[in-house]
């Protein structure tokens, strides 16, 4: 059997941002598990996911991270953000406030990743219709004004999970192909795996490092 | 962040650190960062360099962290080089390297980057430049190096060689095993998950504790968090094909393909015949070809060099003689000595070949000549592996045993290392085994061979065959299978003839050449010889087979892979660390200063891995709790459902109190707490600050009337902000000229302890301290409680504990310039704000009066000055260790003692 083709040629970073009890870590136990996680306990820090997904026939592994949406740990959430190439930015479609926030969550995420992220905003909970407090066309029309993708979803049913976390993907990938993500930036949120030999890497690494200062 | 700033502060003049990089040194299974650095020097002959490797205590690195445990001459036996692991292979991964020299081998990862590229570079430059000098037993280079070689000797070695997570264990268990059917086959996940803990169990019990909780200084590693990565790509390959091995039958199905495999001994004749008899004698044309030759060549120079004259003309032979009715591609030629063995290939199933690879075992004399022995090439074909095997094996009747033997030394010795991890000849789908294997008749006499043959009764004389017996008894080719055999023996006959050996040795007939085959699916066509070859004392032969080979089917291949992906997610998320704490929000009650106290979590491994953990810094922040906390462990290690207790200590001291008591500060932290490959959690410290008198400023207890716990806070933060808002009623009165504090001690010691011995030198007792420290926050007593010297050192503390000190940081130089002369002191204090001089002033007269009591509490003027200056004067915080020192501290005290010993009254 040839060697190699069971291995992923890059991993995405992303963050999942957005209020206390938006749904956000239903989301991502939803994408990894295809579960919906009834009693999810408030994240009190940051919990993990991975998977790989396959876009334009590239393999390509997500590292997610669902951050804790409580106001008091804002300032420590913040920290996560950096290095991030998708940000996956939730409300609540059946509360106004979890909505009224998104500008104050967008300018984090703006300030505080590079910016080629891209910035999906998701709707959690669309399955609970009769309790909807937010249309779908003013979110609509919020994430049009901003530049972000947008899909209602629900956690709970499943619906439009797998598109809004693959959109997001398939958008980084496009912006890798036309060459507007520059792979070589430190916090571009992508490392990619090419198939050249070893050996001969250290020195094509370009010698304009954009690392700047790490610290 | 370079880290070759910091080694450039540990080196002497003159040495320049040229190029440092970040790296990890590889001991065993564990890791261990380091910092690796070329030094250069400037000797007579040119510059002289020298390889340092340093332990680093946090990241970034700044030059104290750094402890020197490695150095290395760059001269003869310097080398450096680029590991080349494909298993490895992965952009953006660290780069393995190997550095030798001074008897020592190191391996490092330098992490991927133009750093590391950089600093191999330099390196390589260095040798360069070492090898184009005079040699080095002229003069003595490297004497600059002693030095340090002599503080590596010292250095403390101890490192904390962690454990990798699940899948890397579990990635490392399946490398070293490698596919075993057996356990590929029975391995479940949960065995997987089981088998990964227990190799890190055992790993761990050696080291002797399920726990190593590692206290170092506050800092943790900033670069931990948001850059974590999960375990490296190349660590998934092997699992998720072991897996697919497992689901084979889920996406393949078998085609059978026709395969011819012949065998020939040609007794080192040309090749003057056409080979169509043999290879071409069938109406179909096979899909594949096996051709082996024995004694191809028996020239000295194959022997001696395997340089073969007749390899050309033979291999140009069979291609001629190939099947015409359908076009072949050469696989592969592998050729030692006499034993070749060529593989063709009908050209449209050219592409499903893969993985192709050679090898030669000679079992001649030594164990190593070529001129008897086996060749081999094995491939892939669609999804079933193939190995084939030409052999020679040893000759003569008798030596059955000899053949036995170099059987087993084949199949012991010959191995393919295309595949991680590399296979053996058993270890294929399908094994096709073609050769002159010499196995003779026995037990029988010459005619009565003859008359058999004569008969046809080719079964009789098998029983007979040294090769049918040995394989019944299961002495050799075990597991292998041969079609019945239904034609004459191919040995030995006159060359040119198909006359029996009219030799003077007349050997007795036998079939030495033969065909075996093992594997699933296998099944022989015909087996046949071809007597209408002639040149060679034997006959070839050949066996037809059809072979059940697994091929692919794309569309179920796909959803199998998916399937294992998602299954292998499903695994890796499971197998993230993950720990419970017990509490994830402290709240600390009534923290008064100078009083810790201890609140203890615990934290419990309720993942599937071993897990580490540490306390790391938040964004921006140096420290990964504020300074009025401590946490202990910071770090540590923890086996699964195994549980540790950390501490967690609140003390205010005269560092922090002062902005708690102004309300700049309050007792609030966020910890994150970062497992290792995992999620991070947050653990919330809260607590209730009483303010003091203690760390509170000159002016603000000046304007308090009343004892500070009975002040509001907002006031207190107005107070401490330097605005006494006046609208407030109390504030009627006018401010106090000192701190009531200050008098009350003070004043307290002039009444009861004017002729103590001792004041000021002896200790007093912590519990009466805090009594005090009570009295003066809470209200006016009358009376200071506690003995003297708890009282004195009361008044030091409350002292030291001053935001600002008596005398103003900004006069503190000043004061130190003119500490000789009194006017000028004098005149410096003159410009001191009011409250302080004050208190200066206030202070200097109780000296001066104590002093006056000299007999009887035996006071030492000069002891004195060295105490109030050091608390009177001092310098900011940020260039106290700068000023620290002994004469610093004499003109402190020579300034102190001018107020001592000379009238003051402001």
């Amino acid at each position: 059997m040839a060697a190699g083709p069971y291995n992923y040629s890059y991993i995405f970073k992303y963050i999942i941002i957005g209020d206390m009890g938006v749904g956000k870590s239903c989301l991502l136990h939803q994408f990894t598990e295809k579960k919906f996680m009834a009693d999810c306990p408030h994240t009190i820090g940051v919990e993990f996911g991975t998977r790989i997904i396959e876009v334009s026939g590239q393999k390509i592994k997500l590292q997610i991270w669902d951050t804790a949406g409580q106001e008091r740990f804002r300032a420590v959430t913040r920290s996560y953000y950096r290095g991030a190439a998708g940000a996956l930015m939730v409300y609540d479609i059946t509360r106004r406030s979890t909505y009224n926030h998104l500008s104050s969550w967008l300018t984090d995420a703006r300030n505080l990743t590079n910016p080629n992220t891209v910035i999906f905003l998701i709707g959690n909970k669309c399955d609970l219709e009769a309790q909807r407090d937010v249309t779908y066309e003013e979110a609509k029309q919020f994430a049009d004004e901003n530049g972000l993708l947008f899909l209602e979803a629900s956690a709970k049913t499943g619906e439009n999970v797998e598109e809004a976390f693959l959109d997001t993907a398939r958008k980084i990938y496009q912006n890798i192909q036309d060459g507007s993500l520059d792979l070589n930036a430190a916090e571009s949120g992508v490392q990619h795996k090419p198939s050249s030999p070893r050996g001969t890497q250290l020195s094509n690494d370009q010698p304009a490092n954009k690392e700047g200062c790490a610290c | 962040m370079d880290p070759s700033g910091p080694v450039q502060q540990l080196l002497s003049q003159g040495e320049k650190c040229v190029s440092a990089a970040d790296a990890y040194l590889v001991q065993g299974r564990a890791r261990v960062s380091r910092v690796a650095a070329l030094v250069e020097t400037e000797t007579a002959f040119g510059p002289n360099f020298g390889f340092f490797m340093f332990g680093t205590k946090r990241m970034p690195v700044q030059g104290s962290d750094l402890t020197l445990v490695t150095v290395i001459p760059v001269k003869e036996d310097f080398a450096v080089e680029v590991i080349d692991d494909p298993s490895q292979d992965l952009l953006g991964s660290d780069v393995p390297v190997k550095v030798c020299g001074s008897g020592q081998v190191l391996t490092l990862n330098l992490p991927f980057g133009s750093k590391s590229g950089n600093f191999l570079t330099a390196l390589r430059r260095a040798i360069s430049i070492y090898t184009s000098q005079p040699p080095a037993e002229v003069f003595q280079p490297f004497a600059w190096l002693e030095k340090y070689e002599l503080m590596t000797a010292t250095a403390d070695r101890s490192d904390w060689p962690w454990s990798g997570t699940g899948l890397d264990a579990m990635a490392a268990e399946i490398v070293t095993e490698g596919f075993e059917d057996n356990f590929a086959d029975s391995l479940s996940f949960d065995d997987a998950a089981s088998l990964a803990s227990q190799q890190d169990l055992g790993d761990s019990e050696a080291d002797g504790s399920g726990l190593e909780p590692v206290n170092v200084s506050r800092g943790g590693s900033a670069s931990t968090m948001g850059s974590m990565m999960a375990n490296p790509p190349s660590v998934r390959e092997p699992i998720v094909k072991m897996y697919m091995l497992k689901e084979e039958a889920k996406y393949t199905h078998l085609k059978t393909f026709r395969i011819f495999a012949g065998t020939w001994n040609v007794n080192g004749q040309p090749a003057t015949e056409s080979l169509k008899a043999w290879l071409a004698k069938d109406s179909t044309p096979p899909d594949l070809y096996a051709v082996g030759f024995q004694e191809l060549d028996l020239s000295k120079e194959a022997f001696v060099f395997n340089d073969s004259a007749r390899e050309e003309e033979w291999v140009k032979a069979v291609t001629h003689g190939l099947h015409p009715e359908a076009s072949y591609r050469r696989v592969r030629l592998i050729r030692l000595v006499g034993m070749m063995l060529l593989v063709f290939v009908r050209s449209e199933h050219n592409k499903f070949l893969s993985q192709i690879e050679a090898q030669t075992v000679g079992t001649g004399i030594m164990g190593k000549m070529g001129n008897k022995g086996g060749v081999a090439i094995r491939f892939d074909f669609h999804n079933t592996s193939f190995c084939i095997v030409n052999s020679h094996l040893a000759a003569h009747t008798e030596h059955y045993e000899r053949r036995n033997q170099d059987y087993s030394d084949i199949c012991a010795r010959m191995q393919f290392n295309l595949t991680q991890p590399p296979l053996t000849i058993h270890k294929h789908n399908v094994v096709l085994w073609v050769g002159d294997l010499n196995y003779r008749l026995s037990d029988i006499e010459i005619s009565e061979v003859k008359a058999l043959i004569e008969k046809e009764m080719f079964w009789a004389l098998m029983e007979h065959d040294q090769l049918k017996r040995q394989m019944n008894e299961r002495s050799v080719f075990k597991d292998f299978k041969e079609a019945s055999v239904n034609f004459i023996p191919t040995y030995k006959y006159d060359p040119g003839t198909d006359d029996w050996d009219t030799s003077e040795k007349c050997r007795v007939p036998a079939w030495c050449d033969r065909v075996l085959c093992k594997g699933d699916s296998v099944s022989a066509v015909e087996y046949r010889s071809h007597r209408e070859l002639k040149l060679s004392d034997h006959k070839p032969v050949s066996c037809l087979f059809d072979i059940g080979v697994k091929v692919i089917d794309e569309d179920n291949y796909k959803r199998v892979f998916e399937e294992v992906i998602r299954k292998l997610d499903k695994l890796e998320n499971e197998f993230l660390p993950s720990v419970s704490l017990s509490c994830v929000d402290l709240k600390f009650e009534r923290i008064k200063f100078l009083e810790p106290q201890k609140k203890t979590i615990s934290i419990t491994n309720t993942g599937q891995v071993p897990c580490q953990f540490e306390f790391i810094c938040k964004l921006d922040e140096k420290e990964y709790c504020k300074p009025w906390l401590n946490v202990q462990p910071s770090l540590g290690f923890i086996m699964p459902g195994d549980s540790y207790p950390i501490e967690l200590e609140i003390y205010v001291d005269k560092n922090t109190a002062g902005r708690l008591n102004s309300g700049e500060d309050s007792l609030e932290d966020i910890l994150v707490l970062h497992l290792d490959g995992g999620k991070d959690y947050f653990v919330t410290v809260q607590g209730d600050f009483i303010p003091s008198c203690f760390g509170s400023s000159i002016e603000a207890l000046c304007n308090m009337r009343g004892p500070i716990r009975e002040v509001p806070v907002a006031r207190l933060v107005d107070l401490e902000a330097g605005s006494p808002s006046e609208t407030s009623p109390e504030d009627s009165f006018s401010t106090l000229p000192i701190p009531k504090e200050i008098w009350l001690l003070v004043d307290h010691l002039y009444k009861h302890a004017l002729c103590q011995e001792d004041l000021f030198q002896q200790p007093g007792l912590h519990s009466e301290i805090e009594e005090i420290r009570d009295c003066l926050d809470t209200g006016m007593p009358d009376t200071i409680p506690g003995q003297p010297h708890s009282v004195a050192e009361c008044l030091l503390m409350f002292l030291d504990s001053l935001p600002e000190p008596v005398v103003p940081h900004q006069y503190y130089q000043s004061c130190l310039d003119s500490c000789t002369r009194f006017e000028l002191c004098e005149q410096l204090m003159s410009q001191v704000p009011e409250h302080h001089r004050n208190v200066f002033k206030y202070l200097t007269a109780f000296l001066r009066e104590l002093l006056k009591y000299q007999d009887d509490n035996k006071r030492d003027p000069k002891m004195l000055a060295m105490i109030f200056g050091g608390l009177l004067l001092k310098p900011k915080p940020d260039e106290a260790k700068r000023q620290n020192n002994q004469q610093t501290a004499r003109r402190r005290a020579t300034f102190i003692y001018q107020f001592q010993v000379n009238p003051y009254d402001g």
